[in-house]
């Protein structure tokens, strides 16, 4: 028996009785409640629709548009390497440096790892590194200046000349004009030590660097005259000797100024223009007093007074200069 | 908060007030966390006959129990009651279709639609259809008969049916709330789901609501609503019989009904006398405590005189063990239990509210509006049940083949 086989009588049940109200048969709370509803309801479909819309685009985009991605989202070989630089390091250095390979991929490079390449060399003090899309690597680094030189000998190796920052760092020096790193003075007296990333820094560049940036820019003639800088007292102290390529030994003590220490120095070389008579040593490093010894003849290199036959007043005072045709480096040392 | 969880209002509106209770619903659980009461206006005997006065009042009871609830209202369940509603029973037969006589769930569903296919007159709608326990070859069936065997399946319905214009009063009022009306429940049979127990209900019970302008009632037999009905007589008519009697105002009359009323009469000295204030106020007047009695005592006796007419041949003491529970604000009236047993001849008690219930919604004016929650929400469950049950897919699938 099925139910298509009885016509049943149309019962209606309180189910059809509309529940739709008019407005004005609603209270001020039922309104606002009807307001609040088709606010929400617009809201909830605006969303949707914009969702809907922006998944649309990004799926056309996706789609259709390769060209028009970013090309951030490329990953190309490395066409081209710029280095933006204060020094005198330029691009075959860097390409060196860095050692890329010729296939690989802007994005495939490990900025880390060739940071740390371009910092292994010393003259580098600061470096960053940056990928320009699609193909460019660009490299910024800030490079040491030189103050001073000196000779380092690797064991078993052959002597080195380092040029000296600072900050106390010695390094290679690569691309600076030969011209320049002559005149800078060699420093003597130091003590070297090697860690596992090089060499470390030398105590009391500070100071010798401010003395020599002193006498450059003050008294560039008695800076030209320079030619070693010993540092052996300078811990000890607080002394910096100056060795001139004319056989004079000049002190100058860390604790006062150094422009005033040069202002003497360059008067007692003015006063003291007499060839027979030369100036031998000066101790700028007693304050207002300066002990000067003079000498009684051109200076010989390792010369001493008893050597040139001159009497003991006029070799007075008794001094022993160290020789200066080459700086003294303790070469035996271990680096 | 889980995002199932819903808000559901109980709403009945009453002669006297309109009681608003929300209920927090899980799926598993209702938790009730708002009431709101308000003073009813616009409403006589259940149905409303000012809308803009009814529609203030109940806006505002439902207003006052989302402020206490703190969350707004999804859906509504309308108590449902008034003199228009009217009841009649109506069964159905067939003969099982298999060959082995095995009920199958066709056979259940054609006889249900057999059995409520009844034609109304013009204007009626239908509230609802309550089902009886079926019959297999004349054995009782609490439960579905599918599976079971037999070769005749009778069932029947009690179908409650009320005016359309009525019925859509009501709902327009919660409708102006912008809100749904997701299940109209009859007060009798919210009110008589509270205060009957499972067990008096399948002993056979009778739960009379007594309101302010309608008394509603439910017979229980075998588990099930049997009957149900509407007097539209109620607590107000002891008022107003007091103050025709005595000639007071409303007012007076249902303060004196309140102090000195009574269902069966207690005072012997015919001269003794109570005061209408009681505080020497000017205008206090006396009054006969016995003719107070006597007047809402021969009125609770009819009120309970014409509902056991109404139940007729339906009503009887030795199928009624569990007795005449009485409920809402009107059985407040001491001795109103013991009348009941009189009229009905059998035991009579207040019902009380289960003990699960809040203290501050245990008294009797809140049993319908705790009911139409618990009831609603079953009589939904079942739905549910039942339309899952309905449209899944292998039955889907068997119907099909077995159609073919």
């Amino acid at each position: 028996m099925s139910k298509d086989t009885y016509a049943l009588p149309e019962t209606r049940s309180w189910r059809e009785i509309p529940q739709q109200v008019r407005p004005r048969a609603m209270s001020m709370e039922g309104r606002r409640r009807m307001a609040m509803g088709v606010m929400r309801a617009v809201i909830g479909t605006a969303v949707i629709v914009g969702v809907s819309w922006g998944a649309w685009e990004v799926a056309a985009v996706l789609r259709d548009k390769t060209d028009a991605m970013p090309d951030a989202a490329k990953s190309d070989r490395v066409r081209s390497l710029v280095l933006a630089t204060d020094g005198v390091l330029d691009r075959n250095w860097l390409a060196k440096t860095l050692s890329i390979a010729p296939d690989a991929t802007l994005m495939g490079l490990d900025l880390n790892q060739l940071r740390a390449k371009v910092l292994a060399d010393e003259q580098v003090s600061t470096a960053s590194i940056v990928r320009n899309f699609p193909d460019t690597l660009t490299v910024r680094i800030s490079e040491r200046s030189p103050v001073a030189r000196m000779m380092a000998q690797a064991p078993g190796g052959a002597p080195k000349m380092l040029l000296v920052a600072r900050d106390g760092i010695a390094f290679a020096g690569v691309g600076f004009d030969p011209a320049m790193v002559e005149t800078l003075p060699w420093l003597d007296g130091i003590t070297l030590s090697r860690t596992p990333r090089g060499l470390e820094p030398i105590e009391g560049m500070r100071l010798v660097s401010d003395l020599l940036a002193s006498a450059k820019l003050e008294a560039e003639n008695l800076y030209r005259n320079w030619q070693v800088i010993s540092l052996a007292h300078l811990a000890t102290d607080g002394e910096i000797e100056v060795h001139t390529r004319d056989g004079m030994k000049i002190i100058f003590g860390t604790k006062e100024d150094y422009l005033r220490q040069i202002a003497r120095l360059d008067l007692l070389v003015d006063e003291s223009n007499d060839p027979t008579r030369p100036l031998r040593e000066v101790n700028l490093a007693l304050g207002a007093q300066v002990p000067v010894a003079y000498g009684t003849a051109a200076p010989t290199l390792n010369a001493s007074p008893a050597a040139s036959g001159l009497d003991a007043h006029s070799a007075a005072p008794q001094i022993a200069f160290p020789s200066i045709s080459t700086p003294h480096i303790d070469v035996h040392r271990e680096l | 908060m889980s995002s199932n969880t819903t808000f559901i209002g109980a709403v009945e509106i009453g002669t006297s007030k309109i009681t608003v209770l929300i209920g927090e619903f899980t799926g598993r659980e209702i938790v009730i966390i708002g009431c709101g009461e308000c003073s009813s206006r616009g409403v006589i005997k259940g149905s409303v006959v000012d809308y803009r006065a009814a529609t203030e009042c109940t806006h505002n009871a439902l207003e006052i129990a989302e402020r206490d609830a703190n969350e707004r209202i999804d859906y509504v369940y309308l108590a449902q009651t008034g003199g228009h509603l009217e009841g009649f029973y109506n069964e159905a037969s067939l003969n099982v279709k298999a060959a082995d006589n095995m009920i199958e769930m066709d056979d259940i569903r054609t006889v249900c639609d057999l059995a409520k296919a009844k034609e109304l007159p013009l204007g009626r709608m239908v509230v609802h259809n309550i089902r009886r326990p079926f019959r297999v070859d004349g054995r009782l069936v609490p439960t579905s008969p599918e599976n079971l065997v037999g070769q005749r399946l009778e069932v029947g319905y009690w179908t409650v049916h009320g005016q359309e214009q009525r019925l859509a009063d009501n709902i327009h009022v919660i409708r102006g709330f912008n809100l749904e009306v997701r299940e109209l429940v009859l007060s009798s049979l919210a009110s008589g789901h509270m205060v009957t127990s499972m067990e008096e209900r399948q002993n056979g019970v009778l739960a009379i609501d007594i309101g302010a302008g309608t008394t509603d009632y439910v017979l229980y037999r075998n588990g099930a609503p049997h009957t149900t009905g509407v007097v539209a007589v109620g607590g107000g008519h002891f008022t107003n019989d007091i103050s025709i009697g005595l000639r007071l105002t409303e007012c007076q009359a249902e303060k004196l009904k309140l102090r000195f009323g009574r269902a069966q009469v207690q005072a012997r000295d015919k001269g003794e006398k109570v005061w209408l204030d009681g505080n020497y106020s000017i205008g206090d007047r006396q009054f006969p405590r016995h003719a107070i009695e006597s007047i809402t005592a021969a009125r609770a006796r009819e009120l309970l005189e014409v509902v056991r007419k109404k139940l007729g041949q339906g009503f009887a003491p030795e199928s009624c063990a569990g007795g005449v529970v009485l409920t809402g604000g009107g059985a407040k009236l001491p001795g109103i239990a013991e009348c009941a047993a009189n009229v009905f001849g059998t035991s009579a008690r207040l019902g009380e509210a289960p003990s699960w219930v809040n203290e501050n919604l245990r008294d009797p004016g809140y049993h319908t509006a705790l009911g139409i929650l618990y009831y609603g929400v079953s009589v939904q469950s079942d739905r549910s049940a039942a339309a899952r049950r309905k449209g899944g897919f292998l039955r889907n699938v068997t119907r099909l083949f077995a159609s073919t």
